[in-house]
């Protein structure tokens, strides 16, 4: 009998007591046909048969499209059998090239780099790699779990991480976690996984959390839920924190509780799940004609029943958790209003949902017709009986699901708490982990809006009232006493505003002085005053480049170009709008051809190979800028940081000693030098160079962090406290260089 | 015994079925929580060298060699994706397919060795799904498992049979040819991240898991296991059958080290190799030299050696 036949016609399939749209089955159909037929639309798009590769063998197949393997006709819903084979045999006769150009251009977007997340391999020139922050960031979080070192948030500089980074890092995290601290409880977990997502600033923009599949997750889980599956200790996945941070959308956080509330009493889901799974079981036993089966069956109820037995809250909640476990994998969205409106289910995806999950991959017709052979009793009956067994009347079922929105599963964990199952200390427990996590939140938010773009000043800077700060600033930059002359430079700053060297040299000093959110700010200034400056346009450039922001780097480098005296005419004013990164390479590598002993051309080009990742050219491009300003101790540092990032962290060192060589001084250089120890293992080694660093800037936040992290890395866990304290004096006893 | 460096962390090793000194490595930057991947072809002669390498956007967790074609390669990528490499095309050509239907990371990648036409992915989107090198799409998807499915392995007897290890603490059986699976064994209490049959015995299978376990399992009675290997300090990352021996197991762990095992005798703990100095999470035993074993790690190492001998030997 054909699918379709099967499907759409034949009293077999009415059911009693059904008709019209609301009729389940009717929507099955379309849901069926709709799916076959948009099937055989990506068939033409991408056609089997092809010549992508040398070898013509791998495709054999493709003479018997859909007879080859066992298993396939499982499938059939999706893959339409005969009218699919029939379609290409007729496309095979068509010109044959062209659909495989088009399988072709269909493939090639596929190469590596041009898609995906690019920011994260993006590269600092001035201060540690933040690929290399992170990396370390996140070796220290995957050893956290030997020997029980607590895993603290810290806050780390910006990283540029986008929100599918972000969702990426909080799913893989949440899940691996749960591998490699097996042994610990799911206090320490989860504690981990907060520690590093709030360092991370990973939170709260939960629309990000993934793409919203096009069905209805959430009924998907019920059902999964519902075949009573084992639950594993996965189920307690740090539901306390998932939740609150999902929740962070409500914008008044109050507003959760008092929704549950509101809505006590409403019982009516738990109900419903209770059909749902006496349904279930008697679909089970009906399928249950192999012994396997039946024994995953019997499997189940013990399982069940010694849920229901178990007091413990957590496995009480069990269904609830492993909800919310899902939640932790970015499954689930929730969305207040919005997603209500999404939810409402289509009969026809309830149908295909069910369909899918009721036979796990197994099509209904192939389900019907087994059922019809090996039981008196068809599956319509049963069906039928099953209606019988909710009691409703037409379709009332399909307006059941459809009520299954996402506040449901709100419902139910307010019933549970109605119900005292998850008793008062584990609700506080949770209101409480709330209540901190949201103080975290808005701690730290305060704290990266306040620093962003924004200039701030020192309090009781005693270089105010100084009849020449600029040129005390000057001098004490030369003497390398960067926090002083940053003190002097803003004195300056504040009695003329409109000084574009002061901001520019406070901006360098900032820079070199391992603070890039101030040096940014500095320099911001510095350009508004003189938008033309080619100095301040390349500091911009470079900045934007560590803070991975490639459209605001390559704006700047270009704008350099156009105000260049000697390059200006090569670059085209129109484009400074749509800069696309090739193009502005392609105009620095002819403004090197036109002088090629321009230095900066060359570091300008060192900063766009980085941006692409060609750390090759841009050591070549850095190597070839140093023998024309062989003593300029910032290229120097430039080329430690390209070589680092290409795993050349012995060749860094050499650079960074000769940027030291030059400037003592140099901040920067000196927790650049720790990073490379720290990406080559010798923690030990980077710890007395971030303590040399933060001895001569106290306040390098940065180097606190990864001087934290090599302390646990190096097990040296007893300094953390000192380190916490910022206790140089300590420190630099116990590390001296 | 040969060691490379992977710039990125490792995350699986195989061994050619065609070539004796020609294997593969799949890496993720980050340890696979963030950013690209990278999957090099490598050869022994002895020192290890690189062959080539194809980067992807996002780390590769799995990968296996093609049975039927000596030049084809799988990558399980962390985007959902299967690539689909032929190292007989310049890299420009490669990958020769991407396959996207998972809708969650794709974590284990494993070629039918008795049909040789078809491989299985397991992705954390709790799906196992079967696919031919030459079809766009997925033949069929296996839909039970109520987690993440870790790893999915073919019985290298029956061409249309394999078993797929989930975090739902089950392992499951699968018949192609069956709508569901045809087995569920509650192989472990915690997550079981991985799982190979026995090379010699079409009924027996090892589970790897979180609690630290291996278990040995004779599908015909699967209430109580055959045995139990104790021995990981730390979760149980992957468990792989010798080829050579029916009785010998390779593992390797979030405890850093790489164990062999011979679960018929009582002290069943015959190896273990400490070599690695961040977690081991790629273990392979060579089909074609006896004794040849090759392990990777967050260590970004690549281990090659002949059981018995020391992997850090120069």
């Amino acid at each position: 009998m054909a699918m379709r036949e099967l499907v759409t016609g034949g009293a077999a399939c009415a059911v009693p007591g059904t008709s019209g749209s609301s009729n389940p089955l009717g929507a099955l159909t379309d849901a069926l046909i709709g799916s076959s037929s948009k099937n055989k639309e990506r068939l033409r798009e991408i056609p089997t048969a092809t010549t992508t590769t040398s070898d013509g063998n791998f495709f054999a197949g493709t003479e018997e499209p859909f007879a080859a393997l066992p298993g396939t006709e499982f499938e059939h819903p999706l893959q339409p059998n005969a009218q699919g084979s029939e379609f290409l045999q007729g496309f095979r006769s068509a010109d044959q090239n062209r659909f495989a150009d088009a399988w072709d251009e269909i493939q090639r977007p596929q190469i590596p780099h041009s898609l995906g997340r690019d920011s994260i391999t993006n590269i600092p020139l001035e201060h540690g790699p933040p690929q290399r922050v992170l990396s370390s960031f996140l070796h220290s979080f995957v050893h956290s779990g030997h020997g029980s070192i607590p895993f603290r948030p810290t806050s780390l500089p910006v990283l540029g991480l986008s929100e599918g980074d972000k969702q990426c890092i909080r799913d893989r995290s949440s899940i691996m976690a749960r591998h490699f601290f097996a042994d610990k409880s799911e206090d320490f977990i989860n504690t981990q996984v907060n520690a590093l997502l709030s360092s991370l600033d990973i939170d709260n923009d939960v629309r990000s959390r993934g793409p919203m599949p096009g069905r209805l997750p959430e009924l998907e889980e019920y059902w999964n839920e519902s075949q009573g599956m084992k639950f594993g200790p996965y189920a307690t996945d740090g539901w306390v924190t998932e939740f609150s941070q999902r929740q962070i959308e409500h914008n008044d956080p109050n507003a959760w509780v008092q929704s549950f509330e509101r809505q006590h009493g409403a019982n009516g889901w738990a109900t419903e799940f209770e059909h749902e799974q006496s349904q279930l079981a008697s679909i089970d036993q009906m399928r249950g004609a192999n012994i396997s089966s039946l024994a995953a069956m019997e499997h189940t109820r013990k399982l069940a029943h010694t849920l229901a037995q178990n007091n413990d809250p957590k496995f009480q909640n069990s269904k609830f958790l492993q909800f919310v476990s899902k939640m932790s994998r970015g499954e689930i969205t929730i969305e207040d209003n919005q997603i209500k409106q999404a939810t409402i289910s289509a009969p026809g995806d309830w149908a295909a949902e069910y369909q899918q999950q009721y036979s796990g991959g197994q099509t209904w017709a192939d389900q019907f017709v087994n059922e019809q052979h090996s039981h008196g009793q068809g599956w319509v009956n049963e069906f039928a009986a099953e209606r019988e067994l909710h009691g409703s009347v037409d379709g009332e079922w399909v307006n059941e699901f459809s009520k299954l929105h996402v506040n449901d599963w709100a419902e139910e964990f307010e019933h549970q708490v109605a119900e005292g199952v998850l008793g008062e200390s584990a609700g506080d427990n949770w209101a409480n982990a709330y209540d901190e996590y949201l103080n975290e939140q808005v701690a730290l938010k305060q704290n990266s809006e306040s620093s962003r773009g924004v200039y701030v000043f020192s309090d009781l800077n005693p270089y105010v009232g100084h009849p020449n700060p600029l040129k005390e600033g000057q001098e004490l930059f030369r003497k390398g006493l960067l926090s002083e002359s940053v003190l002097a430079l803003e004195a300056e700053v504040l009695k003329n505003p409109d000084n574009s060297e002061g901001w520019r040299l406070l901006g360098i000093a900032h820079a070199e002085n391992d603070d890039d959110q101030q040096a940014i700010a500095a320099m911001m200034r510095a350009q508004e005053v003189d938008p033309t400056n080619l100095e301040v346009l390349l500091a911009l450039g470079v900045s934007h480049t560590n803070e991975l922001e490639q459209a605001a780097a390559l704006k700047y480098l270009y704008s350099w170009l156009r105000h260049h005296p000697k390059y200006g005419t090569i670059a085209p004013a129109d484009q400074s709008d749509n800069l696309y990164y090739a193009d502005v390479a392609r105009l620095f590598n002819d403004a090197a051809k036109i002088s090629p002993d321009d230095a900066d051309v060359h570091i300008v080009l060192g900063v766009l190979y980085n941006l692409s990742r060609e750390y090759d050219k841009a050591i070549e491009a850095f190597q070839t800028s140093l023998k024309l300003k062989p003593r300029d101790y910032s290229l120097w540092n430039k080329l430690g940081a390209t070589q680092a990032n290409s795993v050349q962290s012995a060749d860094a060192i050499l650079a960074y000693q000769q940027a030291l060589d030059l400037k003592p001084n140099y901040v920067r250089a000196w927790a650049n030098m720790g990073i490379s120890y720290a990406n080559q293992g010798m923690y030990e080694d980077s710890i007395r160079y971030y303590v040399r660093a933060l001895s001569m800037n106290p306040k390098a936040d940065n180097a606190w962090q990864y001087l934290r992290i090599s302390l646990s890395c190096a097990s040296r866990n007893d300094m953390l406290e000192a380190c916490d304290s910022r206790n140089l004096d300590f420190l630099q006893k116990e590390f001296p260089l | 015994m040969p060691v490379f460096k992977t710039p990125f962390n490792g995350y699986s090793v195989k061994f050619s079925p065609f070539y004796e000194s020609q294997l593969a490595v799949a890496t993720s930057q980050n340890f696979g929580i963030l950013g690209n991947g990278r999957l090099h072809v490598l050869q022994l002669n002895p020192t290890i060298t690189e062959i080539t390498s194809f980067d992807t956007a996002d780390g590769v967790y799995d990968l296996c060699w093609s049975e039927s074609h000596d030049s084809l390669l799988i990558a399980a990528v962390a985007d959902g994706s299967l690539k689909i490499y032929d190292l007989s095309l310049p890299p420009t050509s490669n990958p020769i397919r991407s396959l996207h239907e998972h809708a969650r990371e794709a974590h284990g990648v494993d070629f039918n060795t008795v049909r040789k036409d078809s491989f299985l992915s397991a992705s954390w989107d709790d799906t196992v799904k079967l696919w031919t090198v030459d079809r766009p799409t997925s033949v069929r998807t296996f839909k039970e498992h109520a987690y993440c499915v870790y790893s999915a392995a073919w019985n290298p007897r029956h061409a249309d049979v394999f078993a797929s290890a989930s975090g739902d603490c089950t392992v499951r059986i699968w018949d192609v040819r069956e709508p569901g699976s045809t087995m569920i064994l509650p192989a472990h209490e915690f997550e079981i991240l991985s799982c190979d049959w026995n090379k010699y015995d079409d009924c027996i299978i090892a589970t790897a898991s979180v609690d630290k376990s291996i278990k040995v399992w004779d599908v015909r009675n699967y209430r109580v296991p055959v045995a139990v290997l104790n021995g990981h300090g730390y979760a149980v990352r992957k468990v792989k059958f010798s080829p050579h021996k029916m009785s010998a197991i390779a593992s390797c762990s979030y405890d850093m080290t790489v164990c062999l095992w011979d679960y018929m005798v009582e002290d069943a703990l015959i190896g273990r190799y400490d070599h690695h100095t961040e977690f081991a999470v790629g273990v392979d035993i060579s089909v074609l030299v006896e004794g040849l074993l090759a392990s990777t790690g967050w260590d970004e190492l690549v281990y090659v050696w002949q059981h018995g001998m020391d992997p850090r030997a120069p």
